[in-house]
């Protein structure tokens, strides 16, 4: 409905000799919002336990930097089989963003068919929750790059994934890329424009594209998957790129779903706004987990349109 | 409230009637009644006042323009006959049993003949008349005050009227003492109009230039009215001129119209055309590149005919279409919007003696809609509709000059079918299209009985008491319902009066709250057992005050409203997504109360009115907000309207309106929290919402100005009115709020709220034509 919205607009403002305008105003918002703790764990099978944990901040605020929000000194335990193990703080460097970005992390891997449990204490509030590994990768049967798709976001660029759904239903299914790039690959979407002054010319940095859409074979069970995906950086022909599929248990299933539809309520003013609902008890985000299909290497046949 | 079995509902509704057909039968009195029509082209009025002053009583006509009146016996009577925008009557009338009197009001400033005595005495309805909630809608002003595009519009002079909040910018739709907009019932000559709508609501289906009448009802709902909470719009087709040919018409900025109207056989039989069409089409084509293609237009269409077969009884046909269509083409793009409205009335009216009229109907109403979106891989379809089949009967019976019954029933089966479907790869799905014709349907049937009597107590007291009994079936649900109606008036003075309303309405056909632009993704849903029929209770208090000589009125209403199985959507819905509606949506309810003043100038060279609302509206739903209340989104606590037209001489008049209300509600989130596992879209920060509708928009004001320049003219040597229509729509530009969104700079993580506003200053003009 956005391009309906939005043709409507067009039409409004050319029958009104181009006039409609915007122009940013001051909102005042009730000052009562207090910090809360947010979570955001998902154990992927094979690799070790990575969270982030922060405090929001309000609306207005610039201060929302990974460093300024995450909390620091938290016990964070890790529960599997009745064995205890605390998490402890560490940093890594985003390249892309050029900020540091803290977590708390273990030395320990993360195994398939286990259950994990969270206790979080911290600004003497207790955060607990649960998630099982049982989950089941997916082999892609075929990448194939497309210069151009509609969805109903409007036309992109991007990859066409195949693959069968596992059987039995209650899978849940996102996209990750993995590249190697440099400052010249810019954003696609909302960082596009973003100042770039921590890396050299030529000099190459790992990121992470993960999908905004969460997949359910909901209904579909054992379907033949067929998904065009929009990717969030730009290419030029001989780029290469690793692809999974990530299948998530429910719980980042739901939370990710909920994000995505924010975004979507965020971008559209027609949109009943999107609560995030918790999936950790008391407090607010998600404790899940995830576990990634086999690679397939993958190479740009052009650059981007 | 509890089902109940329908026979023993009817019981006593049938006793009643027929002790009130037994108390008069052997009273001694004497009747005059019959019908009171323009003079100048036999249009029946509705709600003339026929008063009797030696009797301290009167009658004002029905809605096809009859009267009864039943005194005790006399010698000689003198009736002072009265109407908004006529010279008044004043009629002597000699003793018989029964006297037909029709009666041919002058419309005023025309220079017909005087007939009879002229009096001073102008319509007095909204003090002495029991209802109260009721606001007639003076199409003259219509005509002369500002709109937009030059495009004179009555739902727009609608969102002036006290009670009433406007919905989006420049749109059409409108909210009565905190309802819905589903909660208004509009009818064109009885026949629900679904979606009064054209160009997306920035106009109205109705055609200024065909109506005869228009009432907004806001409370104290007479009992022929029911199935919607919070307001009746009912709109009246002209009836055509039964005395000679006539033309009217306009070319626009946008759009044209011509209507014809002329006898069929003088006096006796006429009828009435009125078409529009817009041509935007052409309008945009050279403003739009190349590439997009598109063909938006939308036209309507009215037609009515009448004949009279006697004195006693009288046939109406009348026919209404309009529709919108809009093509949109851009490579890989393809957008295909089809809606519309067409209705017909088939209309019997029958006078059985001097004491009791009756009106028979036979209506059906159609809207469609259908949206058909393709984007390479993604092709969505929504098609849906809604049809109905209407019989109805009522009874006007006039047993004594005390009492004014009221009694019929009422039945429409409604078809609704919708279907949906969006789907990836249209090209490899293998599940063909689904003919319009095999889209599942639903059927359901809603009836109602209903009987009030307005009952004249004493010289200062008139009581209204009714029942309305509706009932409801389909396939998953059966509701009956009793819904009491009670009016009283205390008349303090001959020029003030008190009243005070209950009612008690339900409305078993939901609209599902959709986008609030006005695009027409109207998903219209039944109840079932999930979804309940949508109830309120209604109680209101108002003062009424006319001052020189009714020249002015004054009123002043208070309400409280509550409403019940109000439905919105689940936290982050929208339509087109599903049309699996029910777990969709969420249930909760509200309420609203308020104060409307009203000050309204009818006659002399200035009329116009000053209308100020100040009113609350909240809701709360167990599963938004947390459970907690919020303000409805449409709660505007200020609202004031001042509209004026001043006839400068004979040929310039000027018109203006002015127009504040407080800024509507809307969600902001109050903070946010940054996530690395988020999709890399986007810049990772993510909003927390504490409250829903937490935060006002900016006020609303405009300021609109036109000037009318008349002037006779001829062409080949027939003289015709001519007029030019000069308008400004806001003035003094004011940016409006239409929608405020937000954006972050990804360098400074710093949120920005960004204002949208669609209409400023609109200068228009326009050429009307009458011959």
């Amino acid at each position: 409905m956005n391009h309906i919205a939005l043709f409507m607009s067009c039409i409004l403002s050319i029958l009104l000799a181009g006039s409609a305008c915007q122009k940013i105003v001051d909102i005042s918002l009730p000052d009562h919002h207090q910090p809360q703790l947010f979570v955001e764990g998902i154990l992927y099978v094979g690799e070790a336990p990575l969270l982030y944990l922060s405090r929001s901040a309000s609306f207005f605020s610039d201060k929302v930097t990974p460093q300024e929000v995450f909390v620091r000194n938290a016990t964070v335990i890790l529960t599997v089989n009745g064995m205890n193990t605390i998490m402890e703080m560490d940093s890594t460097f985003d390249k892309f963003r050029c900020r540091w970005v803290p977590f708390y992390t273990a030395d320990m891997i993360i195994e398939k068919d286990q259950t994990y449990q969270l206790l979080i204490e911290a600004d003497g509030q207790t955060l607990t929750g649960e998630t099982s590994t049982a989950l089941k990768p997916v082999t892609l049967s075929d990448v194939e790059y497309t210069p151009e798709f509609f969805d109903v976001f409007g036309g992109h660029d991007g990859v066409i994934i195949r693959f069968h759904d596992n059987p039995g239903e209650g899978d849940y299914y996102r996209f990750q890329m993995d590249r190697w790039i440099d400052t010249s690959r810019y954003h696609a979407h909302a960082l596009d424009g973003l100042i770039n002054t921590c890396v050299e010319e030529d000099e190459l940095f790992f990121v992470t594209d993960i999908g905004r859409s969460i997949f359910s074979d909901y209904a579909i069970d054992g379907a033949f998957f067929e998904l065009y995906l929009e990717v969030s950086f730009e290419y030029e022909e001989g780029d290469t790129a690793t692809i999974y599929m990530q299948t998530l248990d429910e719980n980042a299933a739901a939370f990710y779903s909920d994000m995505d539809k924010q975004l979507e309520s965020i971008l559209n003013p027609f949109v009943e706004p999107a609560f995030l609902h918790s999936t950790v008890q008391g407090g607010l985000g998600v404790f899940g987990s995830a576990i990634r299909s086999s690679a397939v290497q993958f190479i740009y046949p052009q650059d981007n349109p | 409230m509890s089902n109940i079995p329908f026979y023993r509902i009817l019981r006593p509704f049938l006793m009643l009637t027929l002790i009130f057909s037994a108390c008069y039968c052997q009273a001694q009195q004497s009747s005059i009644y019959g019908t009171i029509r323009d003079a100048a082209n036999g249009e029946s009025l509705i709600g003339a006042t026929i008063a009797v002053p030696a009797h301290q009583t009167g009658v004002t006509t029905n809605h096809y323009g009859f009267y009864s009146l039943s005194l005790p016996q006399w010698d000689t009577l003198v009736m002072v006959i009265s109407y908004l925008g006529y010279e008044p009557q004043v009629k002597k009338i000699y003793s018989a049993e029964k006297t037909l009197v029709d009666i041919h009001l002058i419309p005023s400033g025309t220079d017909l003949e005087l007939v009879e005595v002229t009096a001073d005495k102008v319509d007095d309805r909204n003090v002495t008349q029991t209802q109260m909630g009721v606001l007639d809608v003076p199409l003259k002003l219509v005509k002369e005050l500002p709109a937009i595009l030059g495009e004179a519009d009555v739902m727009k002079v609608i969102q002036l009227l006290p009670g009433v909040q406007s919905g989006n910018e420049g749109t059409t739709g409108f909210h009565v003492r905190g309802g819905n907009a589903d909660q208004n019932l509009v009818q064109l000559d009885e026949a629900t109009v679904y979606n009064p709508n054209h160009l997306f609501g920035l106009l109205s289906t109705f055609n200024t230039a065909a109506i005869n009448n228009v009432t907004l009802i806001k409370g104290g709902f007479p009992v022929q009215y029911g199935g919607r909470l919070s307001s009746i719009l009912d709109i009246s087709m002209k009836e055509g001129n039964d005395r000679q040919f006539k033309g009217d018409g306009g070319i626009g900025l946008i759009s044209s119209r011509l209507t014809l109207e002329g006898p069929i056989i003088k006096e006796k039989a006429s009828y009435i055309l009125s078409a529009r069409r817009t041509y935007l089409d052409v309008i945009l084509k050279p403003f739009l590149p190349r590439k997009i293609n598109t063909n938006y237009h939308f036209y309507d269409l009215n037609a009515k005919v009448n004949y009279r077969l006697g004195q006693n009884d009288r046939l109406f046909a009348s026919f209404f279409k309009g529709s919108d269509l809009l093509n949109y083409e851009q490579a890989g793009i393809f957008y295909k919007i089809n809606f519309g409205n067409t209705t017909g009335t088939l209309r019997w009216n029958h006078i059985f003696g001097d004491k009791l009229f009756a009106n028979t109907s036979l209506i059906y109403n159609d809207y469609d809609y259908s949206i058909e979106a393709r984007q390479n891989s993604v092709q969505s379809n929504v098609i849906s509709g809604i049809r109905d089949l209407t019989a109805k009967m009522e009874f006007n019976y006039y047993p004594h000059y005390r009492h004014q019954v009221k009694f019929g029933g009422m039945v429409t089966h409604h078809t609704l079918r919708s279907e949906g479907n969006a789907r990836f790869n249209p090209g490899t799905q293998t599940t063909p299209e689904r003919p319009i014709q095999d889209i599942p349907k639903k059927r359901f049937t809603e009836a109602a009985l209903y009987l009030d009597d307005d009952i004249r107590l004493s010289q200062q007291v008139s009581l209204s008491g009714g029942v309305r009994l509706p009932f409801y079936s389909s396939d998953s649900a059966r509701y009956t319902r009793i819904e009491p109606r009670l009016g009283i008036k205390w008349q303090m003075a001959d020029r003030t009066s008190v009243k005070a309303a209950y009612t008690l309405m339900n409305q078993f056909i939901h609209l599902i709250p959709g986008s609030a632009a006005s695009i027409p993704y109207d998903i219209w849903a039944p109840s079932s057992k999930r979804t309940l029929p949508q109830t309120s209770q209604q109680v209101s208090l108002g003062v009424f005050h006319n001052l020189k000589d009714n020249n002015y009125e004054m009123s002043l209403e208070i309400y409280y409203k509550d409403m019940e199985n109000q439905v919105l959507f689940k936290e982050g819905n929208q339509l087109a997504q599903s049309l699996d509606i029910d777990p969709l949506l969420t249930y909760g309810k509200g309420w609203s109360y308020g104060a409307e003043l009203f000050i309204q100038k009818n006659t002399g060279k200035l009329t116009g009115w000053v209308s100020y609302t100040l009113s609350r509206t909240d809701q709360r739903f167990g599963e938004l907000n947390f459970g907690q209340t919020f303000p409805y989104r449409y709660d505007k606590r200020h609202n004031l309207s001042v509209t004026g037209s001043y006839a400068f001489n004979q040929k310039w008049s000027f018109a203006s309106t002015f127009v504040f209300t407080s800024g509507a509600a809307f969600t902001v989130p109050t903070g946010r929290i940054s996530a690395q596992e988020g999709a890399s879209l986007f810049e990772g920060n993510y909003f927390i919402y504490e409250e829903r509708n937490n935060v006002r928009m900016p006020a609303y004001h405009r300021l609109d100005v036109s000037a009318i320049y008349k002037k006779q003219r001829s062409l080949f040597g027939q003289v015709y009115d001519s007029e030019w229509v000069f308008s400004l729509y806001n003035l003094y530009s004011r940016q409006n709020p239409y929608f405020i969104y937000f954006q972050v700079d990804v360098n400074t993580d710093q949120p920005q709220a960004k204002q949208v506003s669609l209409l400023p200053i609109i200068p228009s003009v326009s050429y009307n034509f009458k011959f």
